[in-house]
């Protein structure tokens, strides 16, 4: 098991660096840069622009600068203040780090996202900080009401093959894709936000700081007022999938011969489909869960612009827009972090559920 | 056991369905004593009124608000803000474009009207929100501990603009100062020391500012957010005051001067000003009536929704719902379509085949039936654009004196042209392959699409219609070989003066004319260009503003008439709604400003 995590480790690390590296070539690679406007700016300007952000220095020093500010950490010497203290440096926000605090002296730094150049008040690290515990938040109740909604509909669409049931549940969860958010979303806001004013229409509940850096610290009616729409509207869409996965794999392994083995010893029906039937079907759900999971909680933009929800989804598309380096290298490598990491979760699940699968 | 969790999820949100329904407490005054940077002060406290603070909800549209530093400010919602916590030496009125005195209530102009001497208010207050309430910023305590109020004085100004014009904070307007201050673009490109920009404090109240030409719009620029004050203990830090350098704008730290000053700041979220008591009130700057302006950062559709919720209070109008508006007996009476001071036009490709001809570009430009496209393709009662620098600019002729100057639309007389040319080069209509090029978005494509079927109506022509992602777009139109023949683009305001519009754009070196790029190829060493860039050089100093009009109107004739450089299609107006207990005025300058703005609910 530890050799085996170890090399998933490693694995996960060179396609994390891989991962970076194609995104710096092609985001590089794109005409454009961040700083062409309608307003087209003069040489001097740009020259300062450039400089600040070390965009003058060729690719490959940009590329080694971007690595070593993300993962070396680094030790530095404080000043000492004629009263006692050590003198901090002047915030900057080309100097931002994750992690930075001092013993004595001696002052620990490690993980620079850089600046954002769209928006010259903030840095990565504080979009990371403030968005994504939003999207986070939206990510996992999107995902809960999928999977409520979306797994007893399958097990019932597999267990009444070709009755009402069946065919009520797939209705739903082919309404659920071919109905996507951005019809689903304004007709929702448009009822209960505009019409019958039950519902906020846009918005979000909660606001920074974060328990945990994550979690609202005002979990009430006040937090699900707002959470309700967005959560239901984007959760439909995967709980359709994942109620046909569901179906589909049960409907299979109802099939195998273990399970006619169950049902031969006289096991109750119940027993058989609960703890034989239903553990071996989840594989293929689970297997959906890990992208699932890494692509809500870094938001979906489309949801997040409906609702208005301050969340990580924007930046994904606006970073592009804008060619704003620095945030399109943080939102992809937090998307690939959470991708491999969820992957290496989801195999750790099938071992659990497959009596049959060892890692050694 | 599942089901058991489920039933207590059903419960919990109809619960919260039910606690939502519910609404919401008035927030009550609370009277507190503070204690700001150790020191007690006394604060005045005025009684609230009856009926709770005065608050209106707008929004910005998607995305955080980029900045509210007054140095690295570009957009309307930074301005916005900027605006409201800070204000100029001289101050524009957002709603007519007139010049009044800001932080400087009079100023002397030299004999040669290079160096302006200003003279500033001395009872503005340095402010900050302290978590519960405004209070005013204090100096270090000195030897017996006592400390005083810090007041906006000239050395403020003169540090905000010298830290603008610093190459160290690469500011993106720095150029607008650099354009008329002694020394600031020298000192912006690191060819000179701070000490060598034409900005200097005399004393508290006295700032001399040099500048390059005698110009009209001096004042203006100088009046620009670009050029306000910014707090320096606060950025550097002092014997009492923490540096927060870059940080310094964040809620919890920002302090300001103007009539209100920053609240909360949520980021990505929403933003609130809040009334600052201790402004003074100028004769052109009174006490704000509203005590709060909060701005969320909305789509323009979800922004829409919530003013027909009733939580926002004034609304920009979605395209795909101005019909519904202008029909609906309630809302067409909130709505409101007002002048913004921006211009959409075609450029042409002066070197480029086919138009390289003046005929062709005119003909071009007059086969637009520029009415039409507004009445049945943007329908948000824009005007059509006859030339460049939009009415309402000092100094920019307007459609009442000046109603046959530029470019009209008249279908024959582009025929004509087309026709002339055609004969003399002996070719057909179907020889003539011309491109017209745009962003990559639904509403150019609109745009595009209607005038690509004006002109084959009206001359026969067919134009291929084609886009680029918007910065893949830009640099296309800048390279000299690639930038197609007929391109899209827009300019908006930066001080209300007809020389932002055409001079900056269209002289050698100007946004739309840079050197050895592509667009206009018009360039120092053609007589017809040397005359045109005097004629507007001595527009810029021209003191008479009948004769300086003129003078702009001669030059906007050559641009779009004469030489046909460009096609003006239409000038902005920013189409909203606003709920009837607003009473409020409309910006053409872009950002609004709140300080006559009013509720009564």
């Amino acid at each position: 098991m530890g050799r085996y995590f170890v090399r998933r480790l490693l694995w996960m690390m060179l396609v994390l660096f891989v991962v970076s590296a194609i995104t710096f070539g092609l985001m590089h690679a794109v005409p454009g840069g961040p700083f062409s406007r309608e307003k087209a700016l003069p040489q001097e300007i740009l020259d300062n622009l450039n400089a600040r952000y070390h965009l003058d220095e060729p690719l490959v020093v940009q590329y080694a600068r971007y690595l070593y500010d993300v993962m070396i950490p680094r030790f530095s010497l404080l000043e000492k203040d004629p009263d006692g203290g050590y003198i901090k440096p002047i915030p900057s926000l080309v100097d931002d780090f994750v992690i930075r605090f001092n013993i004595g002296a001696v002052e620990f730094k490690w993980m620079n996202f850089g600046p954002s150049y769209a928006s010259r008040s903030r840095t990565v690290n504080d979009v990371f900080k403030q968005q994504l515990p939003v999207s986070f938040q939206l990510g996992m109740m999107s995902l809960g009401f999928a999977l409520l909604l979306g797994v007893p509909m399958g097990i019932l669409a597999a267990l009444k093959q070709n009755t009402i049931w069946d065919y009520l549940g797939m209705s739903v969860a082919i309404f659920g894709v071919s109905v996507p958010v951005i019809v689903l979303g304004p007709i929702l806001v448009w009822i209960f936000g505009v019409s019958l004013k039950w519902l906020p229409p846009t918005g979000w509940g909660s606001q920074p700081p974060y328990v945990l850096g994550l979690f609202p610290s005002n979990l009430g009616p006040e937090f699900f007022k707002y959470a309700i729409m967005p959560s239901v509207a984007l959760g439909l869409v995967s709980s359709a999938s994942i109620a046909r996965l569901t179906r589909a794999s049960l409907l299979q392994v109802i099939r195998e011969d273990y399970i006619r083995t169950a049902r031969a010893k006289g096991l109750m029906e119940r027993l058989v489909i609960t703890r034989h039937a239903l553990k071996n079907s989840l594989i293929p759900v689970v297997t959906i869960l890990g992208p699932l999971f890494a692509a809500l909680v870094t938001g979906t933009f489309i949801t997040e612009q409906i609702f208005g929800i301050p969340g990580m989804g924007k930046y994904f598309v606006t970073s592009i827009t804008n060619r704003d380096y620095p945030v399109i290298m943080g939102t992809i490598l937090l998307y690939a972090i959470l991708l491999v990491v969820a992957n290496v979760f989801v195999d750790l699940m099938y071992a659990y559920l497959d009596p049959r699968i060892r890692y050694d | 056991m599942r089901s058991k969790g489920l039933a207590v999820i059903g419960l919990l949100v109809a619960a919260s369905m039910i606690l939502a329904a519910c609404g919401t407490a008035t927030p009550e005054t609370v009277i507190q004593t503070v204690v700001v940077e150790g020191t007690p002060m006394v604060v005045e406290v005025t009684a609230a009124a009856p009926a709770g603070p005065k608050m209106v909800t707008g929004s910005f549209g998607p995305g955080d608000v980029p900045t509210i530093d007054p140095g690295l400010s570009t957009d309307t919602s930074s301005t916005t803000i900027v605006n409201a916590t800070t204000i100029g030496l001289s101050y524009l009125y957002e709603s007519d474009a007139t010049l009044h005195p800001g932080a400087a209530q009079s100023w002397d102009i030299s004999e040669d009207g290079l160096v302006y001497t200003f003279k500033l208010f001395d009872n503005i207050p340095w402010v900050k929100w302290d978590g519960s309430q405004v209070v005013k910023v204090q100096t270090c305590p000195d030897e017996a501990g006592a400390t005083k109020d810090r007041m906006l004085t000239a050395y403020d100004f003169e540090y905000g603009i010298k830290r603008a014009l610093s190459p160290e904070l690469a500011s993106d307007y720095a150029y607008v100062l650099g354009f008329a201050i002694k020394g600031a673009n020298e000192y912006n490109a690191g060819e000179a020391t701070a000490d060598e920009v034409g900005v200097k404090a005399i004393d508290d109240t006295t700032l001399e500012v040099t500048f390059l030409e005698d110009a009209a719009y001096n004042i203006n620029i100088i009046g620009l957010w670009t050029a306000h004050a910014v707090p320096k203990w606060l950025i550097e830090g002092d014997d009492c005051t923490e540096a927060r350098g870059d940080r310094w704008t964040e809620p919890g730290f920002f302090q300001g001067y103007g009539p209100f000053t920053l609240k909360e700041w949520v980021h990505d979220s929403y933003i609130t000003i809040v009334k600052n008591p201790f402004w003074p009130g100028t004769p052109d700057i009174p006490m704000p009536k509203l005590d709060e302006v909060k701005h969320l950062m909305l789509d323009e559709v979800a922004e829409f929704a919530e003013y027909e919720a009733g939580n926002v209070d004034f609304s920009h109008v979605p395209l795909a719902d101005i019909e519904r508006v202008k029909a609906d007996p309630v809302l067409s009476a909130e709505y409101r379509s007002a002048p913004n001071l921006c211009t959409y036009y075609y450029g042409f490709n002066t070197k480029a085949p086919f138009v390289d001809d003046v005929r062709v570009r005119k003909a071009l430009s007059m086969a637009i039936d520029r009415q039409g496209l507004i009445d049945n393709v943007l329908k948000a009662g824009q005007e059509p654009a006859q030339w460049f620098s939009r009415p309402g600019l000092v100094a920019a002729p307007t459609m009442a004196d000046y109603p046959d100057l530029g470019i009209k639309y008249d279908a024959a007389g582009a025929k004509a042209l087309i026709d002339e040319y055609l004969a003399e080069k002996g070719i057909t209509a179907a020889d003539v392959d011309i491109t017209l090029m745009f962003n990559t978005s639904s509403g150019h494509q609109k745009i595009a699409e209607a005038i690509q079927q004006m002109w084959k109506t009206n001359l026969g022509l067919d134009i291929k219609v084609t886009n680029q992602e918007w910065k893949v777009f830009l640099e296309t139109i800048r390279d000299p070989v690639a930038t197609p023949q007929i391109y899209r683009l827009g300019w908006c305001v930066d001080y209300p003066d007809a020389n932002n519009f055409i001079r900056e754009v269209f002289i050698e070196g100007g946004s739309a004319n840079i050197k050895g790029g592509g667009g206009i190829s018009w360039g120092a060493g053609d007589p017809e260009y040397d005359a045109w860039a005097q004629l507007l050089l001595d527009a810029a100093k021209e003191r008479d503003p009948q004769k300086r009009t003129d003078m702009y109107a001669q030059a906007e004739e050559v641009l779009v008439d004469t030489y046909a450089a460009i096609a003006p299609i239409y000038w902005y107006t920013s189409s909203g709604v606003t709920k009837p207990y607003v009473t409020r005025s409309y910006a053409v300058t872009g950002h609004n400003e709140f300080v006559t703005w009013d509720v009564s609910k």
